[in-house]
C-alpha cells in the first residue's frame, strides 16, 4: 500500500509540474507560474516552509479544489524493512488524491483549478497544516483574483484537516469532503496503541512500543519494532493454522498457550479490544472453503486472519505515530493504566464467542491482560506529554458547508467509526437547526426548513463475501484488496463521485439528491447504516 | 446521545405539525415499507445449510406452510404474506450481510424468527434494527438479555429464556433427584451464562460442570466430556446444549454404554433432529425433557392437528417436529399481530399491537407470554416430560403440568394459564 502511495505521489508530481518551474526561494513569496496553456502550473512555498503546487486551467471558472494529503511517516525507513521499507520523508505537494489524472482532468473540464500542499512537516501535522491551507487559499486568491469558491477535500489525516477547515474557517470554503477521515489523534493512537500493547504483552515483550529515544536512536528503535511486529505477525500467521504461539511470547502468553488457548483467539481478542475491523483485504469472516471447514473457517478462523491483516497496518501505524507524537509532546503520550479491556469487548465477546473459544477462554485471556497481572504491565503515560497531545486540534463535528463523507466500512487505519461520529454529531446539529427554524416560524409565521448539509458515502465490502480459496482450500491473499477494506482504498469512480458532488454543492449550495448518486460501485447511501465509534470514545 | 434522541423526537413531531399546515401534495395513501396493497413482506435469516442447520432449517418451510394456508384463506386484510428467507449458515457476519439485504434491498416490513444468540446480537449491533424501527419478531434464542427493552426496543422474544428453563429444571431436580450427583454440559457462551445463572438461582449444586466452546462439539469432544461425568460419578447429566452437541453426547454415550439419567434442554432436545444424526431412539428412552408447546405427536391437540396437517401437505415426507411446530406457531402469532395492527399495518402499529394485545394472542404454547408495553418477553415456562421408547417426548403422567417463572429471582410456580381456544380454522380473527 505504501509503495502504491509513493507511486501515486510521483504521478502527482508529474501531473502538477509537467514543466518544472523554479520554486521561489523566499517563503511566502508569490508562486512561480509557467503561464502555460491549457493548464498553468504554479509552485511555491508558504511562510512555514510548506511547498505547494497549483494547476489552473485556461478556462478557470473561479473555483479551486484544495486537496490535503494524508499521514506520511516522519522518518526514513531502510529499504530492507518489509512492507514499508524504502520510504523517505517527502513533502511533495499532492493536489489531487494519489495524483489521480482522471480526477484532475474532471476538475479541469469544469474550469476548476486544483492545488495542494506537501505541508511543512510530516507525521501528525494537523495544527500546522490547517494554517498552511489557510495561507495557501489566500495565496491562490491573490494570484488569481477572480477566485470565488474553494472546495476543500482530503484523505485520512487530510480528511481530518479538511473537517477542521469546515469547522474553523467555513468562510473560506464552499464545500468539503473529508475522505477516510481520521479521528482525533488521541482516538487513533488509542486504537493503534492498544493493539500494539497487546502484541507486546502476549507475543513479544521485547517490542518497545513507546518511550522512543530522540533522533537516530529513536528511529532505530521504531524500525526495530516494525521488524519485530512483522516477525510476530508472520509467526501468528503460521500459528493460526497450527495453533502454535510465537516462540517470542511472554510468560503471560506462554501460560495461556500452556492452558490450550488457541493463538487465533488471543489475536482476535486483541483486535476486538482495540476496535480493529474483523473484515480485511482478503478475509470477509463470511466465506469458507468447500468441505469440512466451510462453516468453521468463517466462524472460528477468518475473523482472526482479518485481524492479522488489519492489525499489521494498525501496529505499524502505532509504532511510527507513537514515535512521532512522542517527539512532538516530549514524552510517552499513550496511557492504558485505566483501560477496561473487558468492557471494551462486552458486545463482541457474544458475537465472536466461537472464534474466541468460549467464555472460559475469554475470561482467562482478559484476566491475563488485566492490571492485576504483573506479567502484563500497562503503559504509564507522561502527564505533561498527554496534556500537550490533548491540546492539539480536535474536531467537534460541526458541519458548516455542504459536506461529503466517504469511507470504507472496514478501513483498518481510520475506522469507519470516525465518520460515524461526525454523522451522529451532525444529526444533533440538524435537529437543533430544525428546532430553531420552528422557533422562528412561531414568531414570523414563515417556516424555512434547514438545508441538510451532510451526505455520507459508505464504501462497503461485497455482501456475498470475497475470500477466495485455492483448490486445496487455502485462502488466497494475492488478489487486490476488496472494496471497503484497506486504508483509503477508493476507486477512481468513487473519487469522481465525490468530486462531482462537491462541484454540484459548490455551485448550488446544496447537496445533490440521493437518486442522482448511483454510478460508483459499492457505495452505500443508507442513512441508518451504523459503524461503531472508535473505542477511545467509550460510547 | 440520549438527549439528542429526545430532541429529535420533539423536533420531528413539531416539524410534522408545521408541515401539515402547508402539506397539500402528499399522497393520501403512502405505501409503508414492506407493505403494499396486495402483500406484506417479511424476512428471515437462519442457518439453512451447513453443520449448524440441522433441524433449524425446517423453520422457514414451516412458517411458509402456515403463511401459504393463510394466503389461501385471504391473507391478512386481503394482503398475502411473502416470507423471504436467507441462509446465514449460523455465521454472525453473514447474518449481518443477509439482514442488511432483507431490510435495504428486499425492503421487508419486519424480521421474523432469526436464530442464534451471536447472530441476533451481531445484527443488533451492526444492522441496528432498533434505530431503523424494524420489528424483530419472535427470535429463536432464549438469551435473556434480548428482553432488555431499552437495548432492544424492537425485538420480541418467543422462547422462554434459558434462565427460566434452568430454574424450572432446578425445581424438578430438587423435587425428584434430591441427594443425587448432578452433572451439567453447557455451551460456554451467553447461552451457558443464562443456564448457570438459572441453576444458581434454583440452588442446584453440581458435582461437575463441563463447558464447551460453540463450534467445538464433536464425537471426540463428547468422549472427553463423558470421562469427566464418569469421574464425578454423576447420576443425572443435564445436556443444556445445542442439537449437535446433544446428539454428539448421546451418540457417543450409546457407543460407550454410558447411561446416566439424562435431562435434555429444549434447545437440543428435539427427538427428530437427534435421531436424524443416527442416535438410536432407545438412548433417549426415559430421558427427561422440557417443552413449552404440546408434544408434537399429540394429535388430540387442536393446534398440533391443524399444523401437522398443513405441514404434511406443504412439505410431504418431512417429519413434523419441534422446530416445525415452533416455526408455524411464530407464523401464526405474526399473522395475529399483523391483523391487530390495523387495516394498513405499519412497523410501529405492528409493534404496538404486540405490546397491547400480544399476551392474548392465540398460540399452541401451554404457557403464557409476557408481552406488554413494558415487556417483550415471550413464553414464560415449560412442562416436564419423558421420552418414550420411540424417542417422543410426552408429559409425565400423561397430563401437561406447566411451570412458569421469570428470568430473575422469581419463584417457579405451577401455571394456571388457560390456553385460548384456537380461532376458527386457525386463522386470525
Amino acid at each position: 500500500m505504501r509503495k502504491q502511495r509513493l507511486v501515486a505521489l510521483l504521478s502527482a508530481t508529474a501531473l502538477v509540474t509537467g514543466v518544472i518551474v523554479s520554486i521561489p526561494v523566499a517563503a511566502n513569496a508569490a508562486p512561480a507560474c509557467d503561464g502555460k496553456v491549457p493548464i498553468q502550473s504554479c509552485v511555491g512555498v508558504t511562510s512555514d516552509g510548506a511547498p505547494y503546487a497549483m494547476s489552473v486551467p485556461a478556462n478557470f471558472n473561479g473555483t479551486v479544489a484544495l486537496y490535503s494529503h494524508g499521514y506520511r511517516y516522519n522518518i526514513d525507513i531502510p529499504a530492507g524493512v518489509p512492507l514499508v521499507g524504502g520510504y523517505k520523508i517527502t513533502n511533495t505537494p499532492e493536489p489531487v488524491p494519489g495524483g489521480n489524472v482522471a480526477v484532475a482532468t474532471y476538475f479541469f473540464s469544469q474550469g476548476i483549478a486544483i492545488m495542494g500542499s506537501g505541508f511543512a512537516r510530516q507525521g501528525w501535522n494537523a495544527d500546522s497544516a490547517i494554517k498552511t491551507n489557510v495561507e495557501l487559499i489566500d495565496t491562490f486568491k491573490k494570484q488569481f483574483p477572480n477566485t470565488k469558491k474553494v472546495i476543500a477535500w482530503g484523505s485520512s489525516l487530510g480528511g481530518f484537516i479538511t473537517q477542521a477547515l469546515n469547522e474553523k474557517h467555513p468562510e473560506l470554503i464552499s464545500a468539503a469532503a473529508p475522505l477516510c477521515m481520521a479521528d482525533s489523534l488521541a482516538a487513533e493512537l488509542t486504537m493503534a496503541g492498544d493493539f500494539l500493547w497487546g502484541l507486546k504483552t502476549l507475543f513479544d515483550p521485547s517490542i518497545k512500543g513507546s518511550d522512543y529515544a530522540a533522533g537516530a536512536a529513536g528511529n532505530a528503535q521504531s524500525v526495530g519494532d516494525i521488524i519485530k511486529v512483522l516477525t510476530v505477525m508472520s509467526k501468528l500467521s503460521a500459528g493460526i493454522s497450527t495453533g502454535a504461539w510465537p516462540d517470542t511470547s511472554s510468560a503471560t502468553g506462554k501460560s495461556l498457550a500452556a492452558a490450550g488457548i488457541p493463538v487465533r483467539s488471543a489475536l482476535l481478542l486483541l483486535g476486538l479490544m482495540a476496535g480493529v475491523p474483523t473484515q480485511s483485504a482478503h478475509f470477509d469472516s463470511v466465506s469458507g472453503p468447500e468441505g469440512a471447514l466451510k462453516l468453521t473457517f468463517p466462524l472460528a478462523v477468518s475473523p482472526a486472519l482479518a485481524i492479522l491483516e488489519n492489525g499489521t497496518n494498525a501496529a505499524i501505524l502505532a509504532i511510527l505515530a507513537t514515535q512521532d507524537v512522542e517527539l512532538q509532546t516530549g514524552g510517552v503520550s499513550f496511557d492504558n493504566t485505566k483501560t477496561d479491556y473487558a468492557a471494551r469487548v462486552e458486545d463482541e465477546r457474544i458475537i465472536f464467542n466461537a472464534a474466541l473459544s468460549g467464555n472460559a477462554v475469554i475470561n482467562a485471556m482478559l484476566g491475563a491482560l488485566s492490571p492485576a497481572n504483573p506479567g502484563a504491565p500497562r503503559i504509564v503515560g507522561n502527564a505533561g506529554a498527554i496534556a500537550k497531545l490533548n491540546a492539539l486540534h480536535v474536531n467537534t463535528g460541526k458541519i458548516n458547508v455542504p459536506t461529503v463523507l466517504l469511507t470504507g466500512v472496514a478501513d483498518p487505519i481510520t475506522p469507519a467509526g470516525a465518520v460515524q461520529r461526525i454523522v451522529d454529531i451532525y444529526a444533533e446539529q440538524f435537529a437543533n437547526e430544525k428546532l430553531a427554524a420552528i422557533a422562528k416560524y412561531k414568531s414570523t409565521r414563515s417556516y424555512v426548513a434547514p438545508v441538510k448539509k451532510l451526505v455520507t458515502f459508505w464504501s462497503i465490502t461485497p455482501s456475498k463475501g470475497y475470500t477466495t480459496f485455492s483448490s486445496a482450500g487455502s485462502p488466497i491473499t494475492t488478489t487486490p484488496a476488496a472494496p471497503g477494506t484497506n486504508h483509503c482504498n477508493f476507486t477512481t469512480a468513487q473519487f469522481l463521485l465525490v468530486a462531482k458532488t462537491l462541484v454540484h454543492a459548490s455551485k448550488t449550495g446544496k447537496l445533490p439528491l440521493h437518486s442522482a448518486i448511483t454510478k460508483a460501485g459499492n457505495i452505500y447511501l443508507d442513512s441508518q447504516f451504523r459503524a461503531p465509534w472508535l473505542k477511545y470514545h467509550n460510547q | 446521545m440520549k438527549a439528542m434522541n429526545r430532541q429529535k423526537l420533539i423536533s420531528v413531531s413539531t416539524v410534522l405539525a408545521v408541515a401539515s399546515l402547508v402539506a397539500t401534495a402528499i399522497p393520501a395513501h403512502a405505501a409503508h415499507v414492506g407493505v403494499s396493497r396486495s402483500q406484506i413482506k417479511l424476512g428471515m435469516t437462519l442457518p439453512m445449510t451447513g453443520a449448524a442447520s440441522l433441524g433449524y432449517n425446517k423453520i422457514p418451510g414451516a412458517a411458509k406452510a402456515y403463511f401459504d394456508y393463510l394466503n389461501a384463506n385471504g391473507g391478512v386484510n386481503g394482503r398475502k404474506i411473502t416470507l423471504i428467507v436467507k441462509d446465514d449458515r449460523y455465521v454472525p457476519t453473514e447474518a449481518v450481510a443477509r439482514t442488511n439485504e432483507l431490510i435495504l434491498k428486499d425492503k421487508v416490513m419486519a424480521l421474523l424468527a432469526p436464530l442464534g444468540t451471536a447472530n441476533v446480537k451481531a445484527v443488533a449491533s451492526s444492522v441496528n434494527p432498533a434505530r431503523r424501527g424494524v420489528p424483530v419478531l419472535f427470535i429463536n434464542t432464549g438469551f435473556s438479555g434480548f428482553a432488555d427493552i431499552k437495548k432492544y426496543p424492537t425485538t420480541y422474544t418467543i422462547l422462554p429464556s434459558y434462565v427460566m428453563e434452568a430454574k424450572i429444571m432446578g425445581e424438578y431436580i430438587k423435587e425428584n433427584f434430591a441427594g443425587k450427583k448432578i452433572g451439567l454440559l453447557y455451551q460456554d457462551d451467553d447461552f451457558g451464562i443464562d443456564a448457570l445463572a438459572g441453576f444458581k438461582t434454583a440452588g442446584v449444586n453440581f458435582a461437575v460442570t463441563v463447558g464447551y466452546a460453540s463450534g467445538s462439539q464433536s464425537a471426540a469432544a463428547a468422549a472427553g466430556w463423558i470421562t469427566k461425568f464418569k469421574a464425578a460419578k454423576a447420576d443425572v447429566v443435564i445436556l443444556f446444549a445445542v442439537s449437535s452437541a446433544t446428539s454428539a453426547m448421546l451418540g457417543t454415550a450409546a457407543v460407550l454404554k454410558y447411561a446416566p439419567q439424562w435431562m435434555l434442554g429444549s434447545v437440543g432436545g428435539d427427538a427428530t433432529t437427534i435421531k436424524l444424526t443416527g442416535v438410536p431412539a432407545g438412548v433417549l428412552y426415559n430421558a427427561i425433557g422440557f417443552s413449552s408447546v404440546p408434544a408434537t405427536t399429540d394429535l388430540n391437540d387442536e393446534y398440533i392437528k391443524l399444523f401437522s396437517d398443513l405441514y404434511a401437505k406443504a412439505v410431504p415426507g418431512s417429519p413434523f417436529d419441534l422446530n416445525v411446530l415452533l416455526g408455524m406457531n411464530s407464523a401464526f402469532m405474526t399473522a395475529q399481530a399483523l391483523k391487530a395492527a390495523g387495516a394498513n399495518p405499519k412497523r410501529k402499529s405492528l409493534m404496538a399491537a404486540i405490546d397491547s394485545k400480544g399476551a392474548t394472542f392465540a398460540s399452541s404454547a401451554l404457557v403464557p407470554t409476557g408481552y406488554s408495553k413494558t415487556s417483550h418477553v415471550g413464553l414464560t415456562g415449560y412442562w416436564v416430560g419423558k421420552y418414550s421408547p420411540t424417542g417422543d417426548l410426552a408429559p409425565i403422567g400423561g397430563t401437561y403440568v406447566t411451570y412458569t417463572t421469570d428470568s430473575g429471582t422469581g419463584a417457579v410456580v405451577k401455571s394456571t394459564y388457560k390456553r385460548p381456544a384456537m380461532p376458527a380454522k386457525g386463522l386470525p380473527n
